[in-house]
C-alpha cells in the first residue's frame, strides 16, 4: 500500500514537471499559433545558461538565476526577431517547419557554446527528500510542482481575464483578423517566445537541479508532448490536470506493467495515450473546437 | 513553359515528361553517366552515390506524401526502418531471395504507414506531424522491447548479400547497380503518379481538403493512399539500405533522419519529384563535404575541436531549413524554373 502511495505521489509530481515543460508549448501556441517543436532544446539552452551563470561564473544563486532568466528571454526575443518576425501571415506549415529547423540549429549552437561534455548542474533545491510516513518526496519535484500550479493558474488568469492576454489569444485565433483589429501580431509573438524561453529555463531548473546536463536533457521536451495534447493546446489550467493524469498513469505503468512485459512500457504509455487522444478527440480535453468552412 | 517552337498537338504530347530532343539527349547522357560511374569514379564516390540513390527513393516517397498530398510526415525514417526490418527478417529468417523480400518489405512498410494515414483522416496539420512523431517513438519501442529473437532488439540484424541468379551482389559496384535500377523504376513511377489522375487528386486535397471533398473527391481514401504510397517508397528504400549496409539497427532510423528527409524536400522544392532529387543531392553533398573537410580543418586550426564539425553540420542544416522557408519556400526547383524561363525568353523580358 505504501509502495502504491509512493508511486502515486511521485507520479503526480513528475507529471506536474511535464506540465511545466508543456506550459512552454502552450504559451507559445496561445500567443502566436505556432507549435514549437524546439521546446526541449529551449529547456537545454536555459539549463546551460543556469549552469553557466552559477557554476562557470560563480554567481550566487539569487543573482545567477535572474541573469539566466534574462538571457533566456533575450534568446527568445532573438529567435522571434530573426525568424518569426519575417513569417507573420505565412502558412502555419512554414512556421512549424521553422521550429523544426530551430530544433537542430539550437542543438548546434549549444554544442558550439557549451561543448558536448556532461556538466554537473547546480543544486538549486536542497537534495534531501521530504519523508512523510512511508512516502518519500524529492524536494525539487515538490517545490517545482507548487511553482507549476501557481504559474499555471496565474498564466491562465492572464490569458483569459486580462486585456493584454486576450489580445494575444486573438492572435492565436487568426493572424489577419488580429491585425485588422489593431493588435500587433509581432509583439504578441515576441512576448510568446520570451515567456516560452523563460518557462523552459524554469523547467530545466526543476528538472535538472542537483543532476547533470547535456544534449540528451532535451528529451524532456518530447516527454511533455502527450501532456500538452491531452490538455488541448489552448488550455493552461488544463495542463495541471493532464500533467497529473499522465504522470500517475506513467508512474503506475512503469511500476506494475514493466516487470510483466520486461521493458520500458511506462515511458511509451504517455505516447499511446496521446495517439488515442489524437484519434478520438484531436483538440484534447480542454482545447478549442474549430469549425471548418470553405 | 516550353521553348519557342515546341507545341503540344495531342494530349499525350502535353503530358509527356520529355518534351524536346535536347531534353531526351541530356537524360540519356545522364543515365549513361550514372551507369558508368563505378568505372570512372573512386570507391568513395560510388558509396556516396549509392546512399544518395537510397535516400532519393525514401525522399521521393516523402515528396508524394508531404509535397504532393500535403500530409506532414515526420516519421518517414520509421517507415524506412519498418521496410528495412521487414526485408532483413524475410531475407534472414524467411530465406527469401531479394526480389521477393524487397517488394514485400515495401508492402509491410506501406501497411505500417497506412495506420498513420488513417489517423490523418481525422487530424491535420501539425497534429498529424505529432502523430507521425509518435510513430517514430512507437517503432523505436517495438524494436527495442519486443523479444530480441523477433527483431534483433538493440543488437540489430545482419543481412546476407542479395543474390541474383546465383550471383552474390556483395561488391560496392554490384550494390550500386542494384540501387540504381530500383531507384530508376521508383523515380519513373513517381513521375507517373505525379501527372496521373491520382497526382491531381493529391494536389487538390493538399490545396483545400474541404473544397476537394465538396467536388466529389474521396478525401479519406486519398489521404490514406498518400501515406500508403509514401511509406511504400520508404520501405523499398529501407530494403535497399538493408542490402547495402547488410546490417539493420534501430539507430539508423531516428527522428533526426526524418528531419533530414523533410529538409531535403524543403530545399529541393515541395511538390516536385525533380526537386526531391535535387534536395537529396544538395544536402547529402553538404553532409559529405562537412564530414570530409571537417577533420582536415580541425588539424590545421588547433582552436577548433572535433565536436565543432558535428555542431557546424547541425547549424548548417537548421539554418538551411529556416532560411529556405523564410526566403524561398518553394525551394531550389522554383529558382531553377525561373532561370529556365528567363533564358528561354532571352533577350525579351517576357
Amino acid at each position: 500500500m505504501s509502495d502504491f502511495l509512493n508511486y502515486l505521489v511521485n507520479g503526480a509530481l513528475s507529471g506536474l514537471l511535464y506540465a511545466l515543460i508543456a506550459m512552454g508549448f502552450v504559451v507559445i501556441y496561445r500567443a502566436s499559433k505556432v507549435f514549437n517543436f524546439a521546446q526541449g532544446e529551449l529547456v537545454v539552452f536555459g539549463g546551460y545558461m543556469v549552469w553557466w551563470t552559477i557554476i562557470q561564473m560563480g554567481m550566487p544563486v539569487w543573482i545567477g538565476l535572474p541573469v539566466a532568466f534574462a538571457s533566456a528571454a533575450i534568446f527568445g526575443l532573438m529567435i522571434e526577431r530573426i525568424f518569426f518576425a519575417r513569417l507573420v501571415g505565412e502558412s502555419v506549415f512554414s512556421m512549424v517547419m521553422v521550429t523544426i529547423g530551430l530544433l537542430i540549429l539550437i542543438r548546434g549552437i549549444v554544442l558550439v557554446l557549451f561543448g558536448p561534455q556532461v556538466r554537473a548542474f547546480p543544486i538549486i533545491f536542497p537534495l534531501e527528500p521530504i519523508i512523510l510516513g512511508d512516502v518519500v518526496i524529492s524536494r525539487s519535484l515538490l517545490y517545482g510542482g507548487i511553482l507549476t500550479i501557481v504559474i499555471g493558474l496565474g498564466l491562465s488568469w492572464f490569458f483569459n481575464r486580462t486585456r493584454v492576454g486576450l489580445t494575444m489569444t486573438a492572435v492565436a485565433e487568426d493572424h489577419q483578423v488580429a491585425m485588422s483589429m489593431g493588435i500587433s501580431v509581432q509583439r504578441s509573438i515576441a512576448f510568446a517566445w520570451m515567456l516560452g524561453a523563460v518557462l523552459s529555463t524554469l523547467g530545466a531548473m526543476v528538472h535538472l537541479s542537483g543532476r547533470s546536463i547535456n544534449m540528451m536533457s532535451s528529451d524532456i521536451g518530447l516527454a511533455a508532448l502527450p501532456v500538452a495534447l491531452l490538455a488541448g493546446l489552448e488550455s493552461l489550467a488544463g495542463l495541471l490536470l493532464a500533467g497529473v493524469l499522465v504522470g500517475v498513469i506513467q508512474g503506475l505503468a512503469s511500476a506494475y506493467l514493466d516487470p510483466l512485459v520486461g521493458g520500458a512500457l511506462g515511458s511509451v504509455f504517455p505516447f499511446i495515450i496521446m495517439l488515442l487522444m489524437l484519434l478520438i478527440r484531436p483538440t484534447g480535453m480542454f482545447g478549442w473546437k474549430t469549425i471548418e468552412r470553405v | 513553359m516550353d521553348p519557342a517552337g515546341v507545341f503540344a498537338t495531342s494530349f499525350d504530347q502535353d503530358q509527356a515528361l520529355v518534351r524536346t530532343r535536347s531534353q531526351a539527349v541530356t537524360l540519356g547522357l545522364f543515365v549513361m553517366f550514372m551507369f558508368a560511374l563505378p568505372w570512372i569514379a573512386d570507391a568513395r564516390s560510388v558509396a556516396v552515390m549509392t546512399s544518395m540513390l537510397i535516400t532519393a527513393v525514401v525522399v521521393i516517397g516523402l515528396q508524394i506524401n508531404t509535397g504532393l498530398a500535403g500530409q506532414i510526415n515526420l516519421g518517414q525514417a520509421a517507415f524506412m526502418g519498418a521496410g528495412a526490418y521487414a526485408t532483413a527478417l524475410l531475407a534472414t529468417k524467411g530465406g527469401m531471395p531479394f526480389w521477393i523480400a524487397l517488394p514485400v518489405g515495401g508492402v509491410c512498410a506501406a501497411l505500417f504507414g497506412l495506420i498513420f494515414g488513417l489517423a490523418a483522416v481525422r487530424i491535420k496539420g501539425f497534429y498529424l506531424a505529432l502523430t507521425t512523431i509518435a510513430a517514430q517513438i512507437l517503432f523505436h519501442f517495438m524494436v527495442l522491447n519486443l523479444p530480441a529473437a523477433w527483431m534483433g532488439g538493440s543488437n540489430g540484424i545482419t543481412v546476407e548479400p542479395a543474390r541474383l541468379f546465383g550471383w552474390a551482389l556483395d561488391t560496392d559496384a554490384a550494390v550500386y547497380y542494384l540501387c540504381l535500377v530500383v531507384a530508376c523504376i521508383m523515380i519513373a513511377g513517381a513521375y507517373g503518379v505525379a501527372r496521373s489522375r491520382h497526382g491531381r487528386i493529391f494536389a487538390a486535397v493538399r490545396d483545400d481538403d474541404v473544397a476537394s471533398g465538396m467536388m466529389g473527391i474521396d478525401v479519406v481514401r486519398t489521404k490514406a493512399l498518400a501515406f500508403l504510397l509514401g511509406a511504400f517508397y520508404a520501405g523499398i528504400g529501407g530494403g535497399l539500405w538493408a542490402y547495402y549496409v547488410r546490417f539493420v539497427s534501430i539507430d539508423q532510423f531516428t527522428l533526426i533522419h526524418s528531419i533530414w528527409f523533410i529538409a531535403m524536400v524543403i530545399v529541393g522544392g515541395m511538390g516536385s519529384v525533380t526537386g526531391a532529387l535535387i534536395g537529396v543531392f544538395v544536402i547529402r553533398f553538404a553532409q559529405e563535404f562537412f564530414t570530409s573537410v571537417g577533420p582536415s580543418l580541425v588539424e590545421n586550426f588547433s582552436f577548433l575541436s572535433g565536436d565543432v564539425v558535428f555542431a557546424a553540420l547541425n547549424i548548417f542544416l537548421g539554418g538551411i531549413i529556416a532560411g529556405f522557408l523564410i526566403f524561398e519556400p518553394r525551394g531550389l526547383m522554383h529558382r531553377w524554373n525561373i532561370l529556365k524561363r528567363s533564358y528561354r525568353m532571352w533577350p525579351y523580358p517576357y
